[in-house]
């Protein structure tokens, strides 16, 4: 047993820990920030192009109408996933090692919304008319379509955006408190207004604590709903490579699969530059590498399962499609996801593997990869090669308005990410003393 | 008029306060401050359960009931056929009630959070009292 003083002086340290975060930002950080922030602004430069040029420019044509905007949308809502997963499902589980990863991932989360709520918008075209997606009687008394897949996702994804806000809010309620006690001046108001006036009454705790618990009870169903909605997007129509049934668990699963890989690759460089060791173990790394390869292994079954279903089908079409999926004019793609998404995080099984930080962030990097390259071939692949042999082989090759929209939404996530390392607590300071005692 | 006692030590801090308690004061009176969830105060203090819940289950309901009257409200309004489905299709309207009924019950659930522990406290947002890591009991009207 440690002794009361230890307990104490163990508290104050990660206090000191979690809040001096924002001070070693040194030179690097502002280096890294602008580059990022020019990343974003090349997006930006580039969508505004878009729109002042024409829809040309992201080089669409019939039938291969969805290309990167879609890819990256389904790309950045599937990062988001992980985040609620570990801090909602593994709250009800009562996991305790998610404390240390539970406020990076719910950042990641609502970053990785923010930006795959951008692509819709992006891909429509005339972005300033978003709100036709919201259900509101136009000048022609008509409302939106509530059969049609893609208003379920303009609710899901709305929801999910919501819900996740309010969870990350409420999680760094305390900690703000905590903030407002070490921070002077302008930024004392800011932490103030933001805490609420929290001061940690019985009373809050109390009600706290089932507010907790009710959000992650209801964030688990979300999480499952709404890339069922996004895969539903697909599987809803008649494209062969999309009407197929397991769309559903299929998306879901490379979903948290994809997102538990861009937590680590964010986690990693975080741990190390901040000297979180401390916080965040190899323990808590293996367990997070755990759910890493259950969703690889789920992954990886559904590959083998889709070819098969065409096989069975009997549907000249289908087979077609998978035929030309993995020896057409894409094999590199699906090769390549089929490397990093079934075969590399195989290797995980080895232990010492498993526990050896470097090769799980260069792990991460090749899922993150591999997951955009699979929603890309989900994609174009199935429309560029459908029922009209016509229109097989329309797809060329990227556009640089497309590339240089992709290469900013990477911008602007990791903007936005650097912003709240700097500005926010980075881990949840209550939690860890709690769990700790 | 309030008495408050401040520790460093949970266990201290635990102690004093089942002690005032047996010493007669009423619990009422009596609240404490920690800088985190500590359960043995719940189980001091005992109090009803929190009434949480009704918020939430309200909210979820009026989520999910909304869910299908809106849909079933707009398609009867105007009844376009769509790909010669129903007009009211109950299955395509389950999942905007599904996402409702979370949004609805997740936000009611938070304002209701904010309503039972009174925030936002706007003195403690001016003029911030802080005890940090530190336990408080403060006992109101004397120690009796």
């Amino acid at each position: 047993m440690e002794t009361s003083k230890e307990k104490i002086s163990r508290n104050q340290t990660i206090e000191r820990d979690v809040l001096s975060v924002s001070e070693k930002t040194g030179s690097w950080y502002w280096l890294l920030l602008f580059f990022t922030v020019c990343l974003t602004a090349l997006g930006f430069i580039m969508w505004g192009n878009q729109i002042l040029t024409g829809m040309g420019l992201a080089g669409k044509n019939n039938p291969v109408g969805w290309r990167f905007y879609i890819t990256n949308f389904v790309f950045w809502v599937g990062i988001a996933h992980s985040g609620t997963l570990i801090s909602a499902v593994l709250l009800l589980f009562r996991a305790r090692f998610r404390s240390s990863f539970n406020r990076a991932a719910e950042a990641m989360t609502v970053f990785a919304v923010m930006t795959a709520g951008l692509f819709p918008l992006i891909h429509l075209g005339r972005a300033w008319k978003f709100y036709w997606l919201f259900p509101y009687q136009n000048q022609r008394l008509l409302w939106v379509n509530f059969k049609s897949p893609l208003i379920w996702d303009v609710f899901a994804v709305s929801t999910y955006f919501t819900v996740s806000v309010v969870f990350f809010y409420v999680g760094m309620i305390p900690d703000l408190a905590v903030a407002r006690k070490h921070s002077l001046g302008i930024k004392k108001l800011f932490y103030s207004i933001l805490s609420l006036g929290w001061q940690g009454t019985e009373l809050q705790w109390k009600h706290y604590r089932w507010l907790c618990i009710f959000l992650a009870a209801f964030a688990t169903p979300l999480v499952v709903s709404v890339h069922s909605v996004v895969s539903w997007d697909f599987a809803m129509s008649l494209i062969p490579g999309w009407h197929t049934t397991i769309f559903a668990p299929y998306f879901v699963s490379g979903a948290i699969f994809s997102g538990t890989a861009m937590v680590i690759t964010l986690v990693v460089p975080m741990r190390k530059i901040f000297s979180l060791e401390k916080y965040i173990t190899e323990d808590h790394f293996e367990n997070i590498a755990k759910i890493l390869i259950v969703t690889s292994l789920i992954v990886g079954y559904a590959y083998i399962v889709e070819p098969l279903l065409a096989i069975y089908s009997g549907n000249i079409f289908e087979k077609s499609q998978f035929y030309y999926r993995f020896f057409g004019e894409h094999w590199f793609a699906a090769g390549i996801m089929l490397t990093c998404n079934a075969i590399l995080p195989a290797t995980l099984f080895v232990k010492k593997l498993r526990r050896n930080i470097k090769y799980l962030f260069i792990m991460s990097i090749f899922v993150n990869i591999g997951m955009w390259l699979e929603r890309y071939v989900i994609i174009v692949t199935s429309l560029s090669h459908d029922y009209d042999p016509y229109a097989w082989g329309t797809w060329f090759k990227p556009t640089y308005t497309e590339l240089g929209i992709t290469i900013g939404s990477f911008g602007l996530f990791f903007t936005l990410y650097l912003l709240f390392i700097k500005f926010l607590p980075i881990l949840s300071i209550s939690e860890i003393k709690e769990v700790s005692e | 008029m309030s008495q408050h006692f401040v520790f460093d030590e949970k266990n201290v801090f635990l102690n004093k306060l089942r002690e005032l308690l047996k010493s007669g004061v009423p619990q009422k009176n009596i609240s404490v401050i920690t800088p985190y969830h500590v359960h043995e105060v719940d189980e001091i203090l005992v109090s009803a359960p929190s009434k949480l819940r009704i918020f939430t289950f309200a909210g979820a309901l009026l989520g999910g009931i909304a869910g299908f009257a809106f849909p079933i409200y707009t398609t009867l309004s105007w009844k376009i056929n769509v790909g010669g489905k129903p007009v009211v299709s109950i299955p395509a309207f389950v999942i905007i009630a599904f996402e409702l009924t979370i949004l609805f019950g997740a936000l009611a659930t938070f304002f209701g959070f904010l309503l039972f522990s009174k925030l936002p406290v706007l003195k403690q947002i001016i003029d911030p009292v802080d005890y940090d890591k530190q336990f408080v009991i403060l006992v109101k009207n004397g120690e009796k």
